[in-house]
């Protein structure tokens, strides 16, 4: 239980320091964000009332007077409240609604990419480290070229050979724009179909991590002494395999989840860009060019709260898989 | 050559079967002898990688001098490459390649940067945390944790999204993507930190009352030394390819040129709609190659920081031969392994009901030079005798009891000998020639082992019941799930353990406890042999002896044989009914164990009972108990 606890204990704490930075970086940065702010506001057409006047404020920071502590009370208190702003670059829609409408694009895309590579990655690394010295250690050389390559240029290689000059899959965007949103047959189907490439370099790019470590773990656990035991007992070489030294070796891959997936989110971003996805990353750039710094705001802590989350998941998970994580000390 | 072939071990990693001097003793240093382990062996992999990255460094380096000015607009654009253009050209006619050299320049600069500084940042945090532990540790540990999960990317764009962009400087970018980048290789050398210092030679240092600043420095730091370039590497690819995003995306420094402003400006040049490969493949190739040819010099520091990764190499054939020739090899007889065993060597008769005969066996490690670690050994182990074998360090027993089961891994090798089991049943079974699944099934079922690493021979992630259950689901498919479950709870209650512990993992059971379920799990399926190796080296005087009473009362319960091995000769004169001392891979006397007490033959089997210290100064005191258990 204490294992649990101490991690919940974590993610507030991790979520507590974004939320701050959040807070702090626009204060600390050169510039008057809200009257940037404030003025592209009045141009397109929105009434700047003192109350508007002072979320912004709370937000992006400026001389009111008030002492830094107040401001960080009442910012902490917008934020619980889920009072983000209102989007300038979407005017007059709120930046709740905005991130509301792309969050789940980017949920729906990352989160199978994601699992998909894992699971890919993780069973080739099993299979490449159990053969060692075979063939399969070819492979190894060129996972490292793909994890090598950034994210957006795969996408423009991917866009180029299979929208471009093959036109197997649609340029860009996240379906099409002819159907109405919904969760039926047609709309799916055209989801998935505009979401494959995207989805396709970021498997591609990342599944040369995971396969990687796995098979480095492999060829680590193999030679522990219960793996010896294991065939001692006369235990077929696919048990070996699977029960003795997979469970063991994925244990660091699992542990390492957190810190892929950061980059994985990070790279997703890029993606989104170059297919013009309509995900939260594509939306974060357009927040940045528009200077609509709360949009930008928003979309940073939904990020970071979607990807603590994910590892808040991930490390309960590790608990369930590695039971010495549960004596901890 | 065995169905184990896919699991070679290297020969510097120590495994029990990867030198023919295996090292017992727990927590030994995993520093490889002297410099030279330090640094990468030679390999395609890293031949490519230095190549690479050295083409780019220089291409980078001396290219900006040698091309023309990369900004020089022309009224030819988007050719593509010829003579004069040898990438083509952009829209507005600039010159491709002058722009690549320029770019890869600006890429590598920042990468470099971006790699000192988060590489220094994870070293403080990682290092000096992991070692001093306390407040600190959780202090650093919790801030790179945090570091760690929020995103890096959002966070640098939404930064540089503030930095208004004539203030967004080559440092300022260079620095922000350092702070965003340290944390993931803080925690793994935090990780690495942790688990040197509780190593027992760094234990050991800091008992001796070696200062802080020196256990680091000496004994930690080397250690890490491998890591750290490793992560430098990383670090260095990181901040090529964060940069190269950040500028793709537009936000890069001001008036930079890196190959990710390259791409921005290919894209939004439009290089893709007009298929202008040349334009955008070329930037992001050269980051690419570099950081694969980062990753492949990657792999060589990677192998030194755990040898284990290393594929053996094969031996030179002429090695090979040579010790074929030394071996003078005997052809593999099956049927004449009931032949008395050579004259000379053995000198008990052979008893009338064996259950295991070996046979004139040699075992080979096949390395650089060729040792022979198993020379002309024939024993026979009857029915339900204790045989013991005793010998130093290196000396091969070790090898000679994996070699039976063929449980040896390359790069040892059966030279020539036979092992013949005799079956309970009447059948005998030539175990050197067993194909793999009928020697899958032989073992444990007919032939169980107990091993020198018994503490770590549990499996850590499943429980004391899975793991005997494992056994029976195998080796016995029609067994009812009650009836396993009984069988288990059984043999549990046989070596004195609580069945209620089943439920346990390995970590919450004591050393003795965890030896005892491994001799439990020996005798699940009611074996004829048992092999023990060093059962109980690791574990006090007071477990060991009530181990060794519980052996001695299983057998002559159960009847099943054991070989056992240990450097202990006084302990095998107590338990074994005949002994066999070995040295370097020598049986040099082979008797009853009354015979070798009163009247050892061999001037080593003398030396090794003088090598026992004795309370009373007569030879005989070595004697733990001072009684002989009758035999």
């Amino acid at each position: 239980m204490r294992y649990y606890a101490r991690k919940l204990g974590f993610y507030l704490v991790a979520l507590w320091a974004a939320l701050t930075l959040n807070f702090l970086i626009p204060r600390m940065m050169p510039g008057n964000p809200v009257d940037t702010l404030l003025i592209k506001l009045q141009q397109r057409g929105g009434s700047v009332g003192p109350d508007v006047r002072r979320s912004y404020e709370l937000l992006l920071g400026a001389d009111t007077g008030d002492p830094l502590f107040q401001q960080y009370a009442e910012y902490l208190g917008n934020m619980f409240r889920g009072e983000l702003g209102v989007s300038v670059s979407a005017f007059p829609a709120p930046v709740t609604e905005v991130i509301s409408q792309s969050l789940s694009w980017t949920i729906v895309l990352v989160g199978i990419a994601t699992l998909l590579s894992f699971l890919v990655g993780v069973v080739l690394g099993t299979v490449v480290g159990w053969k060692r010295g075979s063939w399969l250690d070819s492979l190894v050389p060129a996972t490292t070229v793909l994890s090598a390559v950034p994210y957006f240029w795969l996408a423009l290689i991917f866009a180029l050979v299979f929208s471009s000059s093959l036109g197997w899959f649609p340029r860009s965007g996240g379906y099409d724009v002819a159907l109405a949103t919904g969760w039926n047959y047609e709309f799916i189907n055209s989801a998935v179909y505009h979401g494959f490439l995207p989805a396709l370099t970021i498997v591609v790019s990342s599944v040369g991590g995971w396969l990687l470590g796995m098979r480095n773990m492999m060829v680590s656990t193999m030679s522990e002494d219960y793996i010896l035991t294991a065939q001692a007992k006369g235990l077929r070489n696919r048990r070996i395999m699977t029960r003795y030294a997979a469970r063991n070796a994925v244990l660091p891959s699992v542990a390492g989840f957190a810190i892929s997936l950061g980059f994985v989110v990070s790279g997703s971003i890029v993606t989104e860009q170059v297919f013009s996805y309509p995900g939260i990353g594509s939306k974060l750039l357009q927040a940045v060019e528009n200077s609509d710094y709360a949009l930008m705001q928003g979309i940073f802590l939904v990020i970071t709260i979607a990807v603590l989350g994910a590892n808040l998941i991930v490390d309960l998970l590790y608990g369930l898989i590695d039971p010495r994580t549960r004596v901890e000390n | 050559m065995t169905n184990l072939s896919p699991l070679t071990g290297s020969a510097d990693e120590g495994a029990p079967l990867a030198g023919p001097d295996p090292d017992p003793s727990p927590g030994r240093r995993p520093r490889a002898s002297g410099m030279r382990a330090l640094v990468p062996t030679w390999s395609p992999k890293l031949a490519t990688g230095l190549v690479l990255v050295l083409g780019i460094g220089l291409f980078g380096l001396f290219g900006p001098m040698l091309v023309g000015d990369p900004n020089a607009i022309d009224s030819m654009g988007m050719t593509s490459p010829s003579g004069d253009f040898w990438l083509g050209t952009t829209q507005t006619g600039q010159d491709v390649f002058a722009q690549l050299a320029h770019a890869t320049r600006g890429s590598l600069q920042i990468g470099l940067l971006v790699g000192v500084l988060a590489t220094l940042l994870s070293a403080v945090f990682g290092i000096i945390g992991g070692y001093v532990g306390g407040a600190i540790d959780e202090g650093f540990s919790l801030f790179s944790n945090v570091m760690l999960v929020i995103p890096g990317l959002p966070l640098v764009i939404v930064i540089a999204g503030f930095v208004p962009v004539q203030d967004r400087g080559w440092w300022t970018i260079g620095l922000v993507l350092a702070i965003t980048s340290w944390a993931a290789s803080a925690r793994v050398l935090r990780a690495q930190t942790l688990s040197l210092r509780n190593r027992d030679y760094v234990a050991a240092a800091r008992v001796a009352g070696e200062k802080r600043w020196r256990v680091v420095s000496v004994e930690i730091l080397p250690n890490l030394l491998p890591l750290l370039a490793s992560q430098f590497v990383f670090a260095i690819i990181a901040g090529i390819l964060a940069e190269a995003g950040l500028s793709f995306l537009g936000l890069g420094a001001s008036g930079s040129q890196t190959l990710g402003t390259m791409l921005y400006f290919a894209q939004n040049g439009f290089a893709l709609q007009n298929e202008a490969w040349w334009w955008f493949v070329p930037p992001g190739a050269v980051i690419a190659l570099f950081g694969c040819g980062l990753a492949l010099i990657n792999f060589s520091i990677d192998e030194i920081i755990n040898p284990k990764l290393r594929v053996p190499k094969p031996p030179k054939g002429d090695a090979a031969e040579a010790i074929e020739v030394a071996v003078a090899p005997v052809p593999i007889e099956g049927a004449a392994a009931e032949a008395p065993a050579a004259p000379g060597v053995v000198r008990v008769e052979k008893r009338r009901d064996a259950v295991l005969t070996v046979k004139d066996l040699n075992v080979v490690y096949r390395t650089a030079q060729p040792v022979h670690a198993v020379k002309d050994v024939s024993i026979t182990l009857g029915r339900g005798e204790i045989l013991g074998l005793a010998g130093e360090s290196g000396s091969g027993k070790t090898t000679l009891a994996y070699a039976i089961n063929r449980l040896h891994r390359p790069p040892a090798e059966v030279a020539s000998g036979s092992v013949t089991f005799h079956d309970r049943d009447g059948g005998d079974l030539d175990l050197l020639t067993l194909g793999d699944e009928e020697l899958r099934r032989f073992r444990w079922a007919k032939l169980s082992m107990v091993f020198q690493g018994a503490m770590n021979s549990l499996n850590p992630v499943i429980t004391i019941n899975e793991q005997l259950d494992d056994v029976l689901t195998t080796h016995r498919p029609d067994m009812p799930r009650a009836e396993r479950r009984a069988r288990c709870e059984e043999v549990l209650h046989l070596v004195g353990v609580d069945p209620a512990r089943l439920g346990s993992f390995p970590h919450e059971l004591s050393g003795g406890m965890r030896q005892r379920v491994m001799i439990a799990m020996a005798m699940l399926l009611d074996p004829q042999v048992m092999i023990m190796d060093e059962p109980t080296t690791a574990l006090d005087v007071v477990v060991q002896r009530g181990i060794l009473r519980e052996i001695i009362r299983l057998r002559d319960e159960l009847g099943f044989a054991v070989v056992f091995i240990t450097h202990d000769l006084p302990m095998l004169l107590e338990l074994s009914d005949r002994i066999a001392v070995m040295r370097a891979g020598e049986i040099v006397e082979y008797a009853e164990a009354d015979q070798i007490y009163d009247n050892p033959t061999h001037p080593y089997t003398r030396q090794l009972l003088e090598s026992f210290p004795s309370l009373t100064g007569e030879r005989g005191a070595f004697i733990r108990t001072g009684e002989r258990t009758p035999r």
